[in-house]
């Protein structure tokens, strides 16, 4: 009941991460849902998602590539498409309205947000999955970009100690925050990590870093 | 998961791409090992090295370690819920399922999550603390079918020493019993030695009013702003019983 729930940030950087998840339901519809649900991520492609995902099979680098992840979709694939512009997304939620393809469509984002996407695409919220965040030993958790940049892998599969290693290299000028980015993403058999977001969250510590050292 | 010593250069390539945090340099021989104790078989180091020699590779797991692959690796299937991952369909497909209905609280209580990874010692903790609160686990979920006895959250006793990157207790409970339940999560983490991520789902009106919300105001519990959103476009809706179409 998470995946693409539980992203740590500000609002200002949550804004901008945007996280489309479709698929069937068993016994529903999931029987010949292959080609709609291949139907789905071509159509957040050309409609401006900065990444599509298949958690089935796994991400574009899992399979060799994008075309192979696209092939590969299975009728009870659960798929994700990511968007770091608003509007792209309220336009893609315009085109899968319109388009009635007829499974499940879940909006991962700021609730207040995903209500006007919503609203201004003629569809409202039927039902919502709230985080109330970590308990226990929290004291255990790093804090920061290292704890934003985790979370926005719902299963875990981007080690810390990978994060520090591309912030030191950041820091040190021999990645830049894109190079960074995309590092984290292959790591993300899912394909949800907001690269854009990753990226700009690299270059605010890179200033950061800066600062300290001016 | 295992190294092959013999082949093993040394190069520690593979080491940063484990969640856990399993994989260490041997300094006397100077060889990548990994602690079989910490691993939780996720396959993140044997997909993301690509070690040059080959030397990453994944040995016959037999029960109960195996249950660490299955509720670790997301490439897993399991026969429960049918779909890749740790989880269920849970409220993704509610639009067609109906599975939460108006009045009630879905609750996800993700063990191990983010980044410790949790014992199933810890994992039946918290499965029995809200199983004597009169909890039914969510039969669909892969947790619930390792368990011994599903009333009192117990486990087989050969799980309790197997570790994993995650796994979500997952049930439904009416409203009137979601604020008693958080005093009974309040209790148990200060029980346990990892963390768990919460989350609470909910059906919402033609308002779109998120209807736990004021009580979790009132009561003073923080909720993030952000969360995931089912927006109705599934065929056929499922429409519940009194239910204005």
């Amino acid at each position: 009941m998470t995946h693409t729930l539980h992203r740590v940030g500000n609002a200002e950087s949550l804004r901008r991460d945007i996280v489309f998840t479709y698929m069937p339901s068993n016994n529903i519809n999931h029987v010949g849902s292959a080609p709609i649900i291949r139907r789905f991520l071509e159509m957040c492609r050309d409609l401006g998602a900065i990444k599509i995902g298949d958690t089935r099979k796994g991400n574009e680098y899992v399979q060799g590539s994008l075309e192979n992840m696209l092939n590969n979709i299975e009728d009870r694939a659960v798929v994700e498409a990511v968007f770091d512009n608003e509007e792209k997304a309220i336009i893609a939620l315009k085109a899968l309205k319109e388009a009635d393809l007829g499974l499940s469509l879940v909006v991962s984002g700021l609730f207040e947000q995903t209500r006007q996407c919503c609203s201004k695409a003629g569809l409202k919220m039927h039902t919502v999955n709230q985080s109330l965040g970590r308990w226990g030993r929290t004291d255990k958790l790093p804090d920061g970009a290292v704890l934003e940049l985790n979370t926005m892998c719902g299963h875990g599969m981007v080690a810390v100690s990978l994060i520090e290693q591309a912030i030191e290299k950041v820091k040190a000028r021999k990645w830049t925050p894109e190079k960074a980015a995309e590092n984290l993403f292959k790591c993300c058999i899912c394909g949800i990590i907001n690269i854009t977001r990753a990226a700009e969250i690299f270059k605010a510590l890179t200033k950061e870093n800066e600062k300290e050292n001016d | 998961m295992k190294i092959n010593s013999d082949l093993c250069t040394g190069c520690g390539k593979c080491n940063v791409f484990c969640p856990v945090g399993a994989i260490f340099k041997d300094q006397g021989k100077n060889i990548s090992v990994i602690d079989l104790e910490e691993c939780v078989e996720c396959g993140s180091c044997l997909r993301q090295a690509k070690c040059s020699v080959d030397a990453i590779y994944q040995q016959e797991l037999a029960w109960p370690r195996s249950v660490r692959s299955i509720m670790s690796d997301p490439l897993t299937i399991t026969k429960e819920s049918g779909i890749a991952g740790r989880g269920t369909e849970e409220m993704k497909t509610n639009d067609v399922t109906g599975r939460f209905r108006y009045g009630y609280v879905g609750v996800g209580i993700e063990m191990g999550r983010p980044i410790l990874g949790t014992y199933f010692s810890d994992v039946e903790k918290v499965a029995m603390a809200v199983a004597s609160y009169g909890v039914e686990f969510e039969t669909r979920n892969p947790l619930t079918s390792l368990m011994s006895d599903q009333s009192t959250g117990k486990f087989q006793d050969e799980l309790l020493g197997e570790k994993v990157l995650s796994t979500i207790i997952e049930f439904t409970i009416p409203v009137e019993k979601m604020l008693g339940l958080l005093e009974v999560l309040k209790d148990v983490s200060e029980k346990i030695d990892t963390v768990f991520s919460l989350c609470f789902v909910s059906r919402l009106g033609d308002d779109e009013v998120i209807p736990i919300s004021h009580i979790l105001d009132e009561a003073g519990v923080w909720y993030a702003p952000n969360g995931k959103a089912n927006v109705g476009l599934g065929r056929p809706l499922f429409i519940e019983k009194g239910e204005l179409v």
